[in-house]
């Protein structure tokens, strides 16, 4: 239903947003890692493409991140629809974003 | 474009003398190749050995047309033109790692050399002793020294280090020059002044280069970024996360226009807009080849699927003119100020001439400002 297509998507920028940049707290950074995980995995496949491309740059950077550190933490059918979410992402991002998940010094 | 594959292994490195007539490279190994144009061919006329380790940088003056040449074996040489030999000086550089890059003066009265010991050795020479003679700039280098440029006003010299910052310090040597005058870098410049240091990139800066007028300072650096620092704005430094693998070797070719290129095989344009402060991605400067779209037959299609779980139709080989990574730009005509045509090599072996003018006649939407 519509509203809950609103939601998910409300929720993920609200998650994006939040993301405690420069926090070096494990706690905290695994508190977002789960909220993360958890609103990405709640999207249904086809509104994952337009959430994808509301993001500005850094928004694309900081998704990937968040993508490949729920590839190393996999839950119960999470990789599947991270892979979703990569593809899409890999689309606006290009291989720069993947670069700079490799590179960067400060983690998700 | 004019492209020429030189050799089967990777150029480490090249120069061009005056005229560009003649290019020097490192052919991937310890010696120095020089060939000559002959018409529409490239004739080999010289061999350099002398160092004992693989040749990593290499500068020819236009004006003295003397070389310099560093290497992992820790040395430098200027080469001078004997008649028809090309006659070897060592220098000592006081280093005790590979030595990376080395770049002649503007003035072509000192050359730096930057190395894998954390420091920069600026040499000149030492009349009365008749030896090139060497100062360090070592503070606070953390890491190798991948790059180097210097500032039109032969002093200030711009490094890009593996410890993931772009730096400019001053390179005044008293004892063969006047006290330059200010800058919008700064005034005090005594030697291994610090007068500008990027805050931290999340990559190794690959290639580094002054502006024609020596007010903005370009890098990339191995998180596939490009940024740019510009002194009139009181050194306010633009950056640009790119789409594209990492980039090796920038240069500009007008006050606001780069190229840069690396491990995606082909160069590109970016713009810096000096009102908003921003770089912007301008365009894949490669003209691909007419490829001929002939269907999959059932059978490719299925190994496709079973190798690649993809039945797409996109082939295994580049359509780039250099088919491998480009690690080196330079340019040929205009200057950095007026750039009218540049040149790559690469790990393919391969050296391509670019011409600008070309380049925007055949790509519709490409913006040089």
């Amino acid at each position: 239903t519509p509203r809950r297509t609103g939601d998910a998507l409300r929720a993920f920028h609200a998650a994006i947003r939040s993301h405690p940049a420069n926090c070096k707290n494990p706690a905290m950074k695994e508190q977002a890692q789960g909220t993360m995980l958890k609103v990405l995995t709640s999207f249904k496949s086809s509104d994952i493409e337009p959430a994808v491309n509301s993001l500005d740059r850094n928004g694309v950077d900081l998704l990937m991140k968040y993508i490949y550190k729920g590839f190393e933490k996999p839950t119960e059918n999470s990789s599947a629809i991270l892979l979703q979410w990569h593809e899409k992402a890999l689309a606006v991002g290009g291989l720069g974003s993947i670069v700079r998940v490799l590179t960067a010094r400060k983690t998700v | 474009m004019a492209y020429h594959s030189f050799l089967l292994e990777p150029i480490s490195c090249h120069a061009w003398n005056k005229d560009r007539t003649q290019i020097a490279l490192c052919p991937n190994n310890h010696e120095v190749h020089i060939y000559r144009k002959d018409g529409a061919r490239w004739s080999k006329v010289h061999e350099l050995k002398e160092h004992n380790g693989q040749v990593t940088g290499i500068d020819w003056a236009p004006e003295s047309n003397r070389l310099v040449t560093c290497g992992t074996d820790r040395n430098a040489y200027v080469w001078t033109l004997k008649g028809n030999v090309w006659k070897p000086t060592l220098v000592i550089l006081r280093i005790n790692r590979a030595a990376r890059c080395v770049k002649w003066s503007p003035k072509e009265n000192k050359f730096a050399v930057g190395s894998g010991s954390r420091l920069i050795s600026v040499c000149y020479f030492e009349q009365e002793n008749d030896w090139w003679v060497c100062k360090h700039i070592k503070k606070p280098i953390r890491s190798t020294v991948l790059s180097l440029d210097w500032h039109p006003n032969n002093v200030l010299l711009a490094a890009g280090s593996c410890d993931f910052k772009c730096r400019i310090f001053s390179a005044y040597i008293k004892e063969v020059e006047e006290r330059p005058s200010p800058t919008p870098w700064g005034s005090k410049m005594p030697f291994g002044e610090l007068m500008f240091e990027s805050s931290s990139s999340c990559g190794w800066v690959h290639s580094i280069c002054f502006s024609a007028s020596g007010s903005r300072v370009a890098w990339v650096s191995h998180d596939s970024t490009l940024c740019l620092a510009d002194a009139n704005k009181k050194m306010a430094v633009a950056s640009l996360c790119t789409e594209t693998l990492p980039l090796l070797a920038v240069t500009f070719i007008t006050e606001n226009s780069l190229v840069a290129a690396g491990h995606d095989c082909y160069p590109m344009l970016f713009t810096y807009e000096e009102s908003q402060g921003t770089l912007t991605f301008g365009g894949k400067l490669d003209i691909p080849k007419q490829s001929s779209q002939r269907g999959l037959t059932a059978r490719e299609r299925f190994q496709n699927l079973d190798k690649k779980a993809s039945s797409d139709t996109a082939n295994a080989t580049l359509d780039t003119l250099h088919k491998n990574s480009i690690r080196h730009i330079s340019v040929l005509a205009g200057g950095k100020a007026n750039c009218s045509q540049f040149c790559t090599t690469g790990m393919d072996g391969g050296m391509s001439i670019w011409d600008v003018k070309s380049l925007e006649s055949a790509l519709k939407d490409l913006k040089i400002k």
